[in-house]
């Protein structure tokens, strides 16, 4: 079978989470409470963005938030697997194409990223807040934890060290939260951030991830275009870096 | 100098040959353009003190490591890491207990296998047989970061057996381990290359385990092969009997073909003197002018 390679590394890392599937899920249930408090009923109590609640206008915003941070969580896990552990040996060790590890390790940030979706589910009952899980919605949200696991195994595979890591962390990834219309929208803000997240994929996939689940709004398709395209390009670079990597 | 014996097969159909493989890290030379063969079936020990050079050249062989230069040929093709067939017949286990330390023992068994394309009843069957051979059929629901030291050596090695290779890289086997436990790993390390029919390529610092183990072995030291052959052959090569003379704040050594000749240098001299057959040690002091013991 040509994906023996894919499916073996999918079911690793999830026996491992597994494990520790309780621990996961209560800590991706705690930061967008948090978010959900200070913002949403803190500064943004009553008002009125884009023509809906700004609850309405939240939720979706920390759904595609939290489940890109656990997508690309993968990074430090495989991260310690690579330098500490060394686990990672095995894959590079195993009669498979290179590739197939890319694909197995991006089902597993897939998988990691549907945890927050159902905690934001329950987020959104729990406020009275009506959001419209559609095959669009899902559609938008698998490409949307593809770039981002994407994304983390790419970062995994050019760090030399764990500290590294965090520096990836601290430039691109809390950024990309804040300026990406996680909170309020892009084109509130003034110029220069607009252009800055106009280079980040979370800004299409907040935008994309919102339409779809708000029943009012409707649908920029070109933002699938988009996001595929963003696809393709990791998915290309992913590759060329795990050809040339060693232990 | 490096022993004609060295770049033979030994009498046995060549398994790995290497030639010129050389890797450098920036300014540090790990490997320099060594050059060996080893026989099929053959138990292979590579001696070396730490930093000479043995894992790099494992990392190489194995395809985790690029060389700078050389080439590798097993059973007399070339070694391309993205051919796929040839890693089926590589087991490795690295210096470094690389286990999943949250799944079981035979989890960890069931991912090498998956890896490695197996599936169903016959992957199962070879779990249980492969945990059975390291006598961890009684630890095989313990999570791998549960086992000892000992038991981790060896499941990390019952795994490398799991897609029953044809050649089984080792890299310090025995390292962390009692000499207890050592001497049984090397029994279990025998009984691989004789039931298993499997060709053992082992690296080791311990002159000792080379001496015990293995049919030939070779030396490196800075990233060079200092000398090859079996282990009468490096006693043979250096002078079977020594003389240990004990100068006012040293030993010295002075080597002899035969007790006689030994004997008779002895008359010689009025120091304290010790006569003995040489150990591979002392071909290895003789030929590097250090000691290797940790
Ligand atoms: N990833 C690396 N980056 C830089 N230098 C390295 C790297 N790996 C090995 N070296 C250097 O290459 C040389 C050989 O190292 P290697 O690990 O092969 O030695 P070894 O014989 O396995 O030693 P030991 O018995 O300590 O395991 C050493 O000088 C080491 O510092
Ligand atoms: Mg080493």
């Amino acid at each position: 079978m040509i994906l023996h390679g894919v499916r073996a590394i999918y079911l690793r890392e999830t026996l491992i989470l597994r494990r520790k599937l309780v621990k996961t899920l209560l800590a991706s249930a705690v930061s967008p409470a948090l978010f959900l408090l200070a913002f949403g009923y803190g500064v943004g109590r009553g008002a009125q963005v884009g023509g809906v609640d700004y609850l309405a206008f939240l939720l979706p915003g920390l759904l595609t938030m939290s489940s890109m941070n656990q997508a690309y969580s993968i990074a430090t896990e495989i991260n310690i697997s690579r330098f500490y552990f060394k686990v990672f040996e095995e894959y590079l060790l195993a009669p498979l194409h290179r590739w197939q590890i890319i694909i197995g390790e991006t089902c597993y940030g897939i998988t990691r990223g549907l945890i927050p979706v159902v905690i934001i589910g329950i987020y959104s009952l729990l406020c009275g807040v009506n959001l419209q899980f559609s095959p669009l919605f899902l559609l938008a949200l698998l490409l949307h934890l593809a770039i981002f696991a994407l994304l983390g195994f790419i970062a995994a595979m050019i760090v030399k060290s764990h500290s590294d890591q965090a520096t990836i962390n601290a430039f691109l990834i809390t950024p990309m939260m804040f300026l990406s219309g996680t909170f309020f929208p892009v084109e509130q803000m003034p110029l220069a951030i607009r252009a800055v997240a106009s280079i980040f994929p979370l800004t299409y996939s907040t935008q994309l991830i919102r339409a779809t689940l708000t029943p009012e709004a409707t649908v920029d398709y070109a933002l699938f275009a988009v996001l595929g395209g963003i696809l393709i390009i990791l998915f290309l670079m992913a590759k060329r870096i795990v050809a040339k990597v060693e232990i | 100098m490096i022993c004609a014996e060295a770049i033979s097969c030994n009498g046995r159909p060549c398994e790995i040959e290497v030639q010129g493989l050389t890797r450098r890290f920036g300014k540090t030379l790990a490997v320099d353009s060594i050059d060996f063969r080893v026989g099929r079936g053959e138990l292979f020990a590579f001696l070396g003190p730490n930093g000479a050079g043995k894992t790099t050249t494992i990392n190489m062989l194995t395809g985790l490591l690029k060389p700078d230069a050389g080439e590798v040929r097993y059973q007399g093709e070339r070694f391309d890491p993205h051919r796929l067939a040839v890693k089926r017949l590589i087991g490795v286990v690295p210096q470094h207990n690389n286990l999943d330390r949250e799944l079981t023992a035979a989890e960890n068994l069931l991912i090498h296998g998956r890896l490695f394309g197996m599936s169903g009843k016959g992957l199962q069957q070879r779990i249980g047989s492969c945990l059975e051979f390291a006598d961890l059929t009684a630890k095989r629901d313990t999570p791998a970061g549960k086992l000892s030291g000992g038991m981790k050596r060896k499941l990390v090695i019952a795994r490398a057996l799991l897609h029953q290779p044809e050649i089984l890289f080792l890299d310090e086997p025995t390292v962390g381990l009692d000499p207890h436990s050592r001497r049984k790993m090397w029994a279990f390390l025998r009984r691989i290359n004789q039931q298993q029919q499997c060709t053992v390529f082992l690296t080791t610092h311990y002159i000792e385990e080379a001496e015990a183990l293995a049919d030939r072995v070779l030396i490196i030291d800075q990233a060079k092969i200092i000398a090859g052959g079996t282990p009468e052959q490096l006693k043979r090569s250096a002078g079977n009997y020594v003389l240990d003379i004990y100068r006012e704040d040293e030993v010295q050594n002075e080597f002899f073909a035969d007790r006689p000749a030994a004997l008779q240098r002895l008359e010689q001299l009025d120091t304290s003197v010790r006569i003995r057959e040489t150990t591979l040690e002392d071909v290895f002091l003789q030929l590097t002018g250090k000691r290797i013991a940790p």
